[in-house]
């Protein structure tokens, strides 16, 4: 399995993470410290009711797909392989880099053998249901028993401690709480936009990683362990910090703004319609030199010698109306050649962008190496979004320890149970038909 | 209680240089709530985060943008005038003594920067340099003119958030920058995980490194499945009202409550959910035969009218209670509803009391605290995070810093004679 990418020096050498999360929240974490180079070990259990909803989640890789395959065998949309869970497509962009074993967690071995594992493990990562974890009696202070330098991560909605911590979320529920959703979307007449995916989903696997290092430092130094409760919803309220102070010192509440710079006199400020089904264009101007280039590229139309767009002032007071007549040039323009010439004349333009535009088109995300291909031991090989920044002595590498993009079900069972942790081929036969791995 | 475990003053070995925009305030910010020491070094005009607003005064004085105490706290400032040749004799004492250095800005401002501190980094290879750039340090985009919008743009995170389409599939509004600041906000995450990674590395290797984060691929980072879906399927997420960019529109999860506020109100695929909003649904009488053997047929003939029947069955029960009252009442049952609160609702919300998310933050100009959001995690029994000085006034730490460098006071004196700090 190995390979030179991961012969690289690791910021995270030596460390060793349990990993019980799933869904999106949990493993983010865990997809970054495998990404620096720690030995991440995902449990999971085979029962229907117990994998990862990721696992059948669309998109699915198309059932062509081979391991000697993969997208050069084209891509294709399908509803999945029923009963098969190793071909979620985004399940394998969220998991890549990462060892897979197959735990009975419900079964007393199994939870025995979760403690072997503890034992000789630098951390612990879960986001189940608050309380899962002490049901099984495998919450932290039974663990921190065994292993008293342990490091546990676990994510909630709301927090562990607090009132809330019985509360249940998923990135939405959080990003509606801590106002992330409020402040998305054109103002108070139009309903709030939110989020077209779960920012807090990601940021808690941000910060899970960040602590989880600071953590590991420590633990290095002196051996301390430590004990993260974290917060889906507090990482939302962590970016609307401007807002809540506004609203202390002025009593006025917050407002939403669409695309619209409210506390600078920068006008036009949004995304244009171009040429083309649902092609938009975005355009901030912030200083009249940048006006003046805008009208020019325009050919200096006679509407915009109006006296009310003179100043960066007027520009702001009759935004709306500027809008309008920006948008009559823009709808003729294709949007990459418009980027293109307004960035000629120094002007931030930026297309909006679709996946396709993306990953098809972008030549930074291209030259920056962003799309990693990684094999998949039942769907082949595919691009995984990278690390997306470049670390120049231990670089990020997506593909982790197992040079691999997400595991399959119990992939790794031998490996882990064996190599690692010593357990006799007999010990793993008879636990396999205990129905314990 | 803050117990052994605590990270608060994890960081307390380490000290940052931090010079630059708004692209870098957030990144250092984290890393000052776990105890690193932060030298914001800023031109005699100040940052440029200090013209952002809003700000506490119609006066717009760099001492009084909301947006820079926001993103500053816990720091130290000191004026240093990059612009005179002899910047680099004083840059050269502060970096000796740091182990991070962190630059923020657009690409030939940060490159300048970086060549300006090459040979402290050779002096210095313990040194871990990060730069946050719109675009990064090479490719064909790394000159580019960007804004926050611009960014939102470009890296695919607008092209899925919006409104629904039209009946036709038709879009009538545009894309949305979800929030301001958000590349900033992911630019800092992203910065400060790059960082921690690096420290990491550094304790075991004793080497330094240079971290180059590119503002657009981080956002580029973060769709979920939009890029996913393509890659595997080739089909285009569709952006919808406050729900997943899906290749099909989805059901409606926008509901108003009886005091007419917003909720977020929808059941997942899991059976257990629709096994609570039953009894959700029977606490606040309101009639339906969902689990009935005529709602299980209806599911078998026509699974999309189904769908919509208990949609507006949700509508019906979320119409029939107050915001309060039914997040509570949802929440015990298991159910995974919000209310779509404005960010300072939270301020008075006992949970958030209860676990010292907010830091109260003395601001002796105005005589008074302010709260700020201030943690993301607890040990069980205090913030993880520790937020205790408001944002420095430009230059109040100029003397103390050089001091601390190692500056006498008639270096001090001399350094402020030839306008240099």
């Amino acid at each position: 399995m190995a390979n030179q990418e991961n012969a690289r020096p690791r910021a995270l050498e030596g460390v060793r993470i349990i990993d019980l999360t799933w869904l999106q929240v949990g493993p983010q974490a865990t997809r970054l410290l495998a990404t620096f180079g720690a030995q991440v070990i995902r449990v999971e259990w085979r029962k229907r009711g117990a994998i990862d909803f990721l696992r059948y989640f669309q998109p699915f890789a198309p059932n062509h797909a081979t391991p000697d395959g993969g997208r050069v065998q084209g891509a294709a949309p399908t509803q999945g392989i029923r009963g098969n869970y190793d071909r979620g497509a985004y399940f394998n962009n969220t998991n890549p880099g990462k060892y897979g074993v197959t735990l009975n967690l419900n079964h007393p071995k199994g939870r025995e053998l979760l403690k072997r594992m503890v034992r000789d493990a630098n951390a612990l990562c879960e986001n189940f249901s608050p309380g899962q974890m002490e049901k099984w009696g495998l919450g932290y202070e039974e663990l921190r028993k065994l292993n008293p330098g342990l490091i546990y991560l676990q994510t909630t909605g709301m927090g562990k401690a607090g009132v809330y911590k019985n509360y249940v979320s998923y990135g939405p529920t959080a990003q509606a709480f801590s106002g992330l959703t409020f402040l998305s979307g054109l103002p108070e007449q139009d309903q709030p936009a939110g989020w077209g995916y779960s920012y807090l989903d990601h940021s808690p696997g941000y910060f899970g990683a960040m602590l989880l290092m600071a953590a590991l430092r420590r633990q290095r130094a002196d051996g301390r362990g430590a004990y993260i409760d974290m917060s889906q919803t507090e990482t939302g309220l962590m970016l609307t910090g401007t807002s809540i102070i506004e609203y202390q010192l002025t009593g006025k509440k917050t407002q939403r703004y669409g695309n619209r710079m409210p506390y600078r006199d920068w006008a036009p400020h949004g995304a244009y319609r171009c040429v083309g089904e649902d092609n938009w264009i975005a355009v901030s101007i912030q200083s009249d030199a940048q006006w003046r280039a805008l009208l020019e590229e325009m050919g200096s139309p006679a509407w915009a010698r109006d006296g009310r767009f003179a100043t960066a002032a007027g520009r702001k007071q009759h935004e709306d109306e500027l809008d309008a007549k920006l948008t009559e040039f823009t709808v003729q323009q294709d949007r990459y050649d418009l980027m293109n010439r307004l960035q000629a004349r120094a002007i931030p333009a930026g297309v909006v962008q679709r996946a396709a535009d993306r990953f098809d088109r972008d030549p930074q995300l291209k030259a920056r190496g962003y799309y990693v291909d990684l094999p998949h031991s039942e769907i082949g090989t595919w691009p995984i979004e990278g690390f997306p920044a470049k670390l120049s002595a231990s670089p990020a590498y997506v593909g982790g320890l197992t040079g691999r993009a997400a595991p399959k079900l119990g992939e790794d069972n031998e490996f882990v149970y064996h190599d690692i942790f010593g357990l006799s081929r007999d010990e793993l036969t008879a636990l396999r038909e205990e129905d314990v791995i | 209680m803050i117990s052994n475990g605590n990270l608060r003053a994890s960081l307390k070995d380490i000290v940052i240089v931090e010079i630059g925009d708004q692209m870098g305030d957030y990144a250092a910010l984290l890393l000052a709530g776990l105890g690193a020491e932060v030298i914001k070094l800023e031109p005699q005009t100040g940052s440029p985060s200090r013209s952002v607003g809003p700000f506490a005064s119609a006066a717009r004085d760099p001492e009084e943008s909301i947006f820079f105490w926001r993103y500053n706290l816990n720091k130290k400032s000191v004026i240093l005038n990059f612009e005179n040749p002899a910047a680099s004799g004083v840059l050269k004492r502060l970096l000796a003594k740091a182990d991070i250095l962190l630059l923020a800005g657009e690409f030939p401002t940060v490159q300048h920067r970086l060549e300006q501190c090459g040979q402290i980094a050779e002096d210095n290879p313990g040194l871990i340099r990060c730069a946050i750039t719109p675009f990064g340090l090479d490719g064909p985009y790394c000159e580019l003119k960007s804004t926050d919008l611009t960014q939102m743009a470009l890296g695919g995170i607008m092209a899925v958030c919006g409104y629904d389409p039209d009946k036709d599939g038709k879009y009538d509004t545009p894309p949305i920058a979800p929030a301001m600041w958000h590349s900033y906000h992911i630019g800092g995450e992203y910065a400060a995980i790059a960082m921690m990674a690096a420290l990491n590395f550094r304790d075991l290797s004793g080497e330094g490194q240079l971290i180059d984060v590119s503002v657009q691929v981080l956002i580029a980072s973060c769709t979920e499945i939009a890029i996913p879906t393509y890659i595997y399927s080739g089909e285009t997420v569709l952006r919808q009202t406050a729900r997943h960019a899906m290749p099909a529109v989805t059901q409606m999860r926008l509901c108003t409550t009886a005091d007419n506020a917003y909720m977020l109100a929808s059941l997942s695929p899991f059976e257990r959910e629709e096994r609570a909003f039953v009894e959700l649904a029977d606490q606040v009488g309101i009639e339906h035969v969902l689990r009935t053997a005529e709602y299980a047929e209806l599911v078998k003939q026509d699974r999309r009218a189904a769908l919509t029947y208990r949609n507006d069955l949700i509508e019906q029960v979320v119409a029939s209670q107050p915001a309060l009252e039914l997040f509570e009442r949802a929440q015990a049952l298991g159910l995974a509803w919000s209310p779509i609160r404005r960010p300072e609702e939270n301020l008075e919300d006992r949970h958030f009391a209860a676990r010292g998310t907010f830091a109260e933050i003395h601001h002796p100009e105005l005589g008074r605290h302010l709260r700020y959001p201030g943690t993301v995690a607890t040990d069980g029994q205090a913030p993880h995070l520790d937020y205790n000085r408001r944002a420095p006034r430009l230059g109040e730490h100029t003397d103390s810093v050089l001091k601390w460098a190692g500056f006498s006071r008639d270096e001090i004196a001399s350094l402020k004679q030839q306008g240099l700090i």
